[in-house]
């Protein structure tokens, strides 16, 4: 954000407060209401509940926002329904982003899969596709996550181990084998900036190796700077604005290019994971939001050709009603922002899409079974908020990379969410409700003061380069690690009803072995057969295109089909731009 | 006359998890311990960088499934370089159960799984130091 923009809290502000509303609830009819309430208070409510009205629940990874004991109309006397809820798929989609929502279409059922080969992964996915899952989520292993490539000595002894390895458009068809890639939507978990512009470009090489025009490609990748500077832990880095760049390169690229793909996953989700509050998630990921239309809107492309395809990623969290509201909040914000922070002037600009997975940090070793139940929960929040897509945590991840049974367990928790309990034949079921909307509001409001915060830093990159959010972000999970220990923040089976007997012992996954060695031969002999001056000359384009400026796309794609390896691109990068140092947390 | 216990912490590889070993480094720090962070690095470094600092104990956290690997390649390069007997070592991190004690097999004086407290951590390396 340059010097001089309008900040988006004031913005809002000025463009909203000229409203006249139409409230829901007369004078009259409040004023009788607040006259039996404060009756109901003096005679009926005991005093020591009086005296503790508000209190705060202390949750793994919640808010801290405080509750009060009973809510009313009087929580929200202004509460103006087209202003504030409107109907489903209408302005400011508070209620959801269709009209009927669950009944036209069902969540994606989307579970992450990947470890060992590509050929191992390959078979979980057919798996997968064969038991209902609508979707697919590649996970890669560390070297790939970190681009290096699997005879790295810095891959030593991670190749294959919790996600799969993939060096070059030669593991793709592999990964792929058999699988339509224009039938199923595939999520390709790419992470960062960085490893997206390196393996996305080998999947598309994949497509026109098979015939498959780009324009019938219908998944996501992740895309996003969050994960790549802050939240992830390397040996090396480049500098954020340099990532920043690489993630608006691949979204210009993709758009023009993949038209149906989701260029960028604006991932609140493994911040929250690793660390940080129900509302410092959300703030950040809409900031990133916010900085890419900024920068996409400077390189010449309208906003409503941009924001129409952004997608939202989400923790869903213990807390259940805070965990629906978020999502309500978070989409009516993103409306007002789009709206009227960018003017954009299409409808489907506004829309929050987003994709939620339950939290893998409030599952825990002890009495693993208990954590089917909690991911449950979690899963349920996530449908009751209105989430387009759904990953379920499988129970075992406290201790591993599922087995094929808690995989499988995953899928079932929501099919019978889908199914079974017709949570999913109303449209936002929990709307109206005195608590929900009251908790909505406050939510809201917080994610804009948080945005405020980071905005007067500079903006969001800014932020990342002055350690600031890293900052809030360390405090936020020591505080978490301190009141859990304390037992502020009850945890059933480790700190309250700790019982002496684990239960029976649950199978864990054991990583696959050999895939290294494996995996280093077909390296060697990728690198004798391919043609090498090709590998060079697209190698040294690339170099060329990020030094100039240029959207680096192009060049990584000749990269992917000339058979360069990960490496190989990373190197490119660091060359290019150089390193960057993270400040020192510790 | 009490020195103070001198950790070196590292994240094994190049698992991206670093929440657990931030916390447990602010944790050792509290208690009084003197910490070195190492951020991501190889058995090979890690052991390099102990001997440097003349570190007590050298804690490595893994949560990306490398703790086998890695784990008996950093117990491999101590032993080699005769630290041993000098330094103890420990893991943390997320894994099986019967990895827990496959690693205490291989040699690590201490293990610590998710659940674990910062007071059993603390005290934990306090009686290895």
């Amino acid at each position: 954000m340059k010097n001089g923009i309008k900040r988006t809290k004031e913005t809002l502000h000025e463009a909203l407060s000229g409203q006249t509303g139409r409230p829901l609830y007369s004078r009259e009819a409040l004023d009788a209401i607040r006259r039996g309430f404060d009756q109901w208070m003096e005679t009926v409510v005991r005093e020591a509940d009086r005296d503790h009205w508000r209190k705060t629940p202390h949750t793994v990874l919640g808010s801290d926002a405080p509750r009060e004991l009973l809510y009313t109309p009087l929580s929200d006397p202004d509460f103006d329904y087209e202003r504030d809820l409107g109907n489903a798929g209408e302005p400011p989609f508070t209620r959801g982003i269709h009209a009927n929502m669950y009944r036209g279409r069902e969540f994606t059922m989307r579970q992450l899969t990947g470890f060992g080969s590509p050929e191992q992964t390959n078979e979980r996915l057919k798996f997968m596709l064969d038991h209902g899952a609508t979707g697919l989520n590649i996970l890669f292993d560390l070297p790939t996550i970190q681009m290096y490539d699997s005879d790295d000595p810095f891959a030593v002894g991670q190749v294959g181990m919790s996600g799969v390895c993939v060096d070059s458009v030669e593991d793709m068809a592999r990964l792929f084998k058999d699988v339509p890639l224009d039938e199923v939507t595939i999520s390709i978990v790419t992470h960062y900036p960085s490893n997206t512009a390196i393996l996305f470009p080998m999947f598309l090489a994949l497509a026109e190796e098979r015939g498959i025009p780009w324009e019938n490609l219908k998944g996501s990748v992740q895309n996003d700077i969050t994960l790549e500077e802050l939240i992830r832990s390397g040996s090396e880095y480049i500098p954020p604005k340099d990532c920043f760049r690489i993630q608006c390169d691949n979204i210009e690229f993709i758009r023009k290019h993949v038209p149906k793909w989701n260029f960028v996953t604006l991932n609140g989700y493994n911040l929250r994971e690793f660390g940080t509050s129900a509302i410092t998630e959300m703030a950040v990921a809409v900031l990133n939001g916010m900085e890419i239309l900024e920068e996409l809107v400077r390189r010449g492309y309208e906003v409503d050709s941009v924001a129409d395809r952004l997608a939202f990623f989400w923790s869903a969290a213990n807390d259940f009603f805070e965990e629906v509201a978020r999502i309500r909040a978070v989409r009516r914000l993103w409306y007002k922002i789009v709206k009227y922070r960018f003017h954009a002037q299409n409808p489907r600009a506004m829309l929050m899409r987003c994709h939620v997975q339950t939290s893998g940090v409030c599952l825990i070793q002890e009495e693993p079974r208990n954590n089917i139940i909690r991911s449950a929960y979690h899963a349920l929040a996530a449908v009751l908020g209105g989430a387009q897509s759904l990953h379920v945590d499988s129970y075992d991840e406290a201790y591993s990379v599922p087995t094929e049974e808690a995989a499988l367990l995953s899928l079932r928790t929501q099919q019978i969410l889908q199914k079974e309990t017709g949570v999913t034949e109303v449209v936002d079921p929990l709307g109206g409700s005195f608590y929900v909307e009251a908790l909505t509001r406050e939510i809201e409001n917080r994610i804009l003061e948080e945005i405020d915060e980071i905005e007067a830093l500079g903006g969001y990159v800014k932020a990342i380069e002055g350690g600031q959010v890293y900052e809030k972000v360390a405090t936020y999970f020591s505080d978490q690690q301190r009141l859990i220990e304390a037992g502020e923040i009850p945890v059933v089976g480790q700190n309250v009803y700790r019982s002496a007997a684990q239960g029976p012992p649950i199978d864990v996954f054991q990583y696959p072995e050999g895939v290294e060695e494996r995996q280093k031969d077909r390296l060697q002999k990728l690198r004798l057969n391919r043609d090498n001056d090709k590998v060079q000359t697209t190698l040294n384009a690339l170099k060329d295109a990020c030094q100039k400026g240029k959207n680096i796309l192009p060049y990584s794609v000749a990269c992917a089909r000339a058979r360069c390896t990960e490496g190989e691109l990373f190197k490119v990068f660091k060359d290019a731009f150089g390193l960057w140092k993270p400040p020192a947390l510790f | 006359m009490t020195k103070k216990i001198k950790v070196l912490l590292a994240k094994l590889g190049l698992d991206v998890h670093n929440r657990g070993i931030i916390t447990v480094a602010k944790a050792l720090s509290r208690a009084g311990m003197e910490v070195v962070y190492l951020g991501n690095a190889l058995p090979a470094e890690i052991v390099s960088v102990a001997i440097q600092e003349d570190a007590d104990v050298v804690g490595v956290s893994s949560l990306g499934g490398a703790h086998i690997s890695l784990g008996s390649l950093l117990l491999k390069e101590a032993e080699e370089r005769g630290l041993k007997d000098k330094m103890a070592f420990v893991m943390g991190g997320v894994f099986a159960p019967s990895d827990g004690e496959r690693l205490k097999d291989m040699g690590f004086d201490g293990v610590f799984v998710p659940g674990a407290t910062s007071e059993q951590i603390v005290s934990g390396i306090q009686n290895l130091a």
